[in-house]
């Protein structure tokens, strides 16, 4: 009972894949229908998602992150 | 991985050392033990440690890498830059004109350039350094050619990881740099005092702004922490799972009790840790431009207030 952390972190792990993929995959999905719909746009679409898709990578590393240190100090 | 071939004799499991192997081979090098011992000023511990020296090497090569092309074609009389010059200039203009000058407006351009093309240089150089296995060459050369002693200058050169920006310290100085940044960009345009007036939108009912103002506070200081552990996790992440994959052949080494079934894994082992070295570079590459990106994005709406 007392390494009931390690479930904690573990599941925590897979919930913030699961978040991290549904929003990027939105992203993407997004974007390549736009650029689908108005291929001369396709730079300026790019740009647009660039930020977006970089800020939410950065939450997800974040929570990784805290997720190592309840791992490694008990 | 020299580290553990060292330790991997001594008493415990392979399976007990592994965890600290990995740990040890990406963080700096022991404040006990630093590489040359400095005295204390105002109780500020100054030894240098492996990634105060990796800081200084990476600063000679990026000040050589681009000083040096860049004043010989300032010397010389080609309109066109050619060579090291002619890289410099693609990268530099790509930068200027898709992160700076879209986020900054171009009455800016030139005043913030500078700091963001030091950004972006300084951090990719910082980075990709972290994936050449220089210091883990020369502790193989040190254990099967010099057998140099064990407090050797040489040997403390080999603890800990030679990636800076995997230290978070590191990467918390360049984030302050952009948090200062934002500040003087904010002060020049506007004045110091509307730099803060302006962090709240204008024009809201009163109730509001009770809120509003601790969040834009919050957010004021949340900002510069993302990209310090943005930065630092995506190295030291990336590192960890490459260690991890390759630590396999010693963990199932020793859970079969034969080095074949070590050796059978290596098969998988090398060619997923030659894959994850591959992304390693797409990640450099990418968490440079994002650093550089959002700090020109912080910096343009210090300067650009449109709520």
């Amino acid at each position: 009972m007392e390494n009931l952390h390690y479930f904690g972190a573990a599941i925590g792990l897979g919930m913030i894949v699961i978040g991290a993929g549904l929003g990027i995959s939105k992203f993407t999905a997004a974007a390549a229908e736009s650029i689908a719909r108005q291929p001369e746009a396709a730079d300026k679409i790019t740009g647009a998602v660039n930020l977006p898709l970089f800020l939410l990578e950065g939450v997800a590393i974040l929570a990784e992150v805290f997720v190592l240190l309840i791992v490694l100090m008990k | 991985m020299s580290s553990a071939v060292e330790s991997g004799t001594n008493a415990g499991s392979v399976m007990a050392q592994v965890g600290d192997n990995i740990i040890h081979h990406v963080s700096n090098s022991s404040v006990d033990h630093p590489l040359i011992h400095l005295p204390k000023i105002f109780g500020i511990d100054m030894s240098i440690t492996k990634h105060v020296l990796m800081l200084w090497i990476v600063a000679v090569i990026v000040s050589v890498t681009v000083i040096i092309p860049i004043r010989r074609y300032l010397r010389g009389s080609k309109v066109v830059p050619s060579g090291m010059a002619n890289l410099i200039e693609t990268v530099i203009v790509f930068i200027r004109d898709t992160i700076v000058r879209p986020n900054v407006g171009p009455r800016w351009v030139n005043t913030w350039s500078p700091l963001i093309f030091t950004l972006f240089f300084f951090i990719f150089f910082a980075n990709a350094i972290g994936m050449i296995p220089i210091f883990d060459v020369l502790g193989l050369a040190d254990r099967f050619v010099f057998h140099t002693d064990s407090h050797s200058f040489l040997n403390q050169l080999l603890h800990g990881g030679t990636t800076a920006t995997g230290n978070y310290n590191v990467t918390a100085g360049l984030a302050f740099i952009t948090f200062f940044s934002i500040m003087i960009a904010g002060t020049l345009a506007h004045g110091f005092i509307k730099h803060w007036i302006n962090l709240v939108p204008h024009g809201l009912a009163w109730p509001v702004y009770i809120i509003l103002i601790p969040i834009e506070i919050i957010g004021l200081f949340v900002k510069p922490f993302a990209l310090t552990m943005r930065l630092a996790a995506n190295m030291t992440g990336g590192h960890i799972a490459l260690l991890a994959i390759l630590s396999f052949m010693a963990i199932f080494g020793e859970m079969f009790h034969s080095v074949a079934a070590g050796m059978g894994v290596a098969i998988i082992s090398v060619p997923m840790a030659a894959a994850i070295s591959g992304l390693e570079i797409i990640v450099i590459l990418v968490q440079a431009y994002v650093f550089t990106l959002l700090s020109a994005v912080f910096i343009g709406m210090a300067i650009n207030v449109h709520h």
